[in-house]
């Protein structure tokens, strides 16, 4: 997963409803950009049996030392 | 010669009016001649209300003299973040936009502050709608540093940490949701608590990011925080979100030593790039916690930098949501800073947001795994201390984006795992700014990071400096 374009941020953002100019969309692909890339080793590896709840359950688990 | 009251810590004051030391009264005045002294500096406050204040503080004094003890923090004067929700008051949000709104219902922590006897000395400033982390507010100005007042205070809680270390309110609420109580409480010296994802009840707080958003205090000690967390935490009809997990004795966990404890330092990212001043507060406080008997181990983190990366997509996302209605009807109501923020959440498709959400188990587990051995992790809240308002002012200095990346680097990835965090002063760089560190705990374990900062606390002094007007 790489960073989207200026293209691609124009088309979600007009589909979110709050379409951007192109000079915006460049601005954004640099502010958020990075974020895409830090999370890139991560997006399309997530096991199919990941159960929703899994956040809160790991929370409420009780330690084990 | 009596002590100035405002000068106590919130534990002191409360005990001081119960014994009849000091009526409501006297507390409240000491409180508002600080503040009106201060506050042509600082820009800390949004809202005084001298006059309700000291009405309530005699109807206070009234009820305690006939033996109504509302409960532990009778007739105690606080100030809060003003994005906290009380019936009948303004709540800006620290925006034009809501610059008139007045709430119809009052927020859960802050009704259980009441509920306790606080009393209200008005509202404190904020980032416009709590996303910025300097403390630069395009409609109401900057808050100021007592420490330095040419330097950020740090934000969102900007006016949270610039008047509890002025000792303008001896406790304040802050939001954190990418380090905002943490920050201002390494930059302005004071103590912060960000407390576990579902802790405190989230009703009636101005939403950011409802994945991530926490509420918590800044107090002057970590046995104030532990006060205002047992009086605030616990399960809320309002708010289902606040898990019925127990809440323990936090006060009694303040009282516990050091010895026994077993703290790990990260051996990677948290103690990278460090400003040298930074890096010798950590020393330095590794050290003592050794004097005072903890365990100081190594741990090896899992990778920071995704846990940052998924912090940001999540908040960009939910932020964009909360505020999509007004950035289509009234963007010309907003900073331009915080604008641009929200856009960056048009940018993520469902997917990516998903993924990030759905990957939180996960990486939590991954945490807990890294950390079984240890009872929390020492770490700075920010490489830095404090920037001067100019350098940091993203619209005036050239560099100021870099700076602010900077400034969250060691905060976010903890709001993502919805963990826990003390930020505690450990220091004072040469030039006599605070630098903080935080202690991260095990989900919902606020009472050993409090018993280590409690103890840190009773060997040093930094969090009793009191900032002087030049």
């Amino acid at each position: 997963m790489t960073r989207p374009t200026e293209k691609e941020i124009g088309a979600v953002a007009s589909a979110a409803g709050v379409p951007v100019e192109t000079q915006v969309a460049a601005r954004i692909g640099n502010s958020i950009g990075p974020a895409f890339e830090g999370f890139a080793a991560i997006a399309g590896t997530l096991p199919f049996d990941l159960e929703p709840s899994t956040f809160t359950l790991v929370q409420t688990e009780k330690a084990v030392r | 010669m009596r002590t100035e009251p405002a000068l106590m810590s919130l534990t002191a004051v409360a005990r001081a009016i119960a014994d009849k030391q000091f009526s409501s009264r006297e507390v409240t005045q000491s409180c508002l001649d600080r503040i009106a002294k201060w506050q042509p500096h600082l820009n800390a406050f949004m809202a005084i209300e001298a006059d309700e204040a000291l009405r309530a503080a005699d109807a206070a004094d009234a009820a305690l003299a006939k033996g109504g003890r509302r409960g532990p923090l009778h007739g105690v004067p606080l100030a809060h973040k003003d994005m906290y929700y009380e019936a009948g008051k303004v709540v800006t949000c620290g925006s034009r936009i809501r610059r008139d709104f007045v709430a119809k219902t009052t927020s859960t922590a802050l009704q259980r502050l009441k509920d306790a006897g606080t009393i209200r000395l008005g509202s404190l400033q904020m980032a416009e709608f709590a996303y910025g982390p300097t403390g630069h507010n395009a409609h109401f100005g900057p808050v100021h540093n007592p420490f330095g007042l040419d330097h950020v205070t740090g934000g969102s809680s900007s006016g949270s940490g610039s008047a509890v270390a002025a000792r303008l309110t001896f406790a304040a609420l802050g939001s954190d949701t990418g380090g905002s109580i943490r920050m201002p409480a390494h930059f302005c010296g004071v103590t912060g608590l960000k407390t576990t994802v579902g802790r405190i009840s989230r009703a009636g707080a101005m939403p950011l990011s409802q994945s991530l958003d926490t509420v918590g205090p800044l107090a002057r000690t970590v046995e104030d925080c532990a006060v205002l967390l047992g009086l605030m935490a616990g399960a809320d009809p309002a708010d289902p979100t606040a898990l019925a997990e127990a809440v323990p004795d936090y006060v009694a966990a303040t009282a516990q030593p050091m010895k026994g404890v077993t703290i790990g330092v990260p051996s990677a990212f948290y103690v990278d790039d460090l400003d040298s001043e930074v890096a010798g507060a950590l020393d330095a406080t590794i050290a003592a916690f050794r004097r005072e008997g903890a365990n100081i181990v190594q741990v090896d983190l899992p990778d920071q930098r995704q846990l940052s990366s998924a912090a940001q997509l999540v908040l960009a996302v939910e932020a964009a949501a909360f505020h999509k209605r007004w950035m289509i009807e009234r963007p010309q109501d907003y900073g331009p800073q915080v604008m641009m923020r929200l856009q960056n959440g048009l940018a993520i498709p469902g997917v990516t947001y998903l993924e990030a959400m759905r990957w939180r188990g996960p990486a939590l587990a991954a945490h807990n795994a890294a950390t079984s051995k240890v009872d929390a992790v020492i770490a700075p809240v920010s490489p830095v201390p404090a920037p001067t308002i100019i350098e940091s002012d993203v619209g005036g200095s050239p560099g100021a984006d870099a700076v602010l990346q900077r400034l969250t680097r060691f905060t976010r990835p903890i709001n993502y795992l919805g963990l826990p965090s003390l930020a505690i002063p450990s220091g004072f760089t040469k030039s006599g700014l605070p630098v903080g560190l935080q202690l991260i705990g095990r989900s919902f374990d606020e009472p050993t990071i409090l018993r280590i900062g409690a103890a840190f606390q009773r060997s040093t002094d930094f969090h009793e400096k009191v900032p002087q007007l030049p």
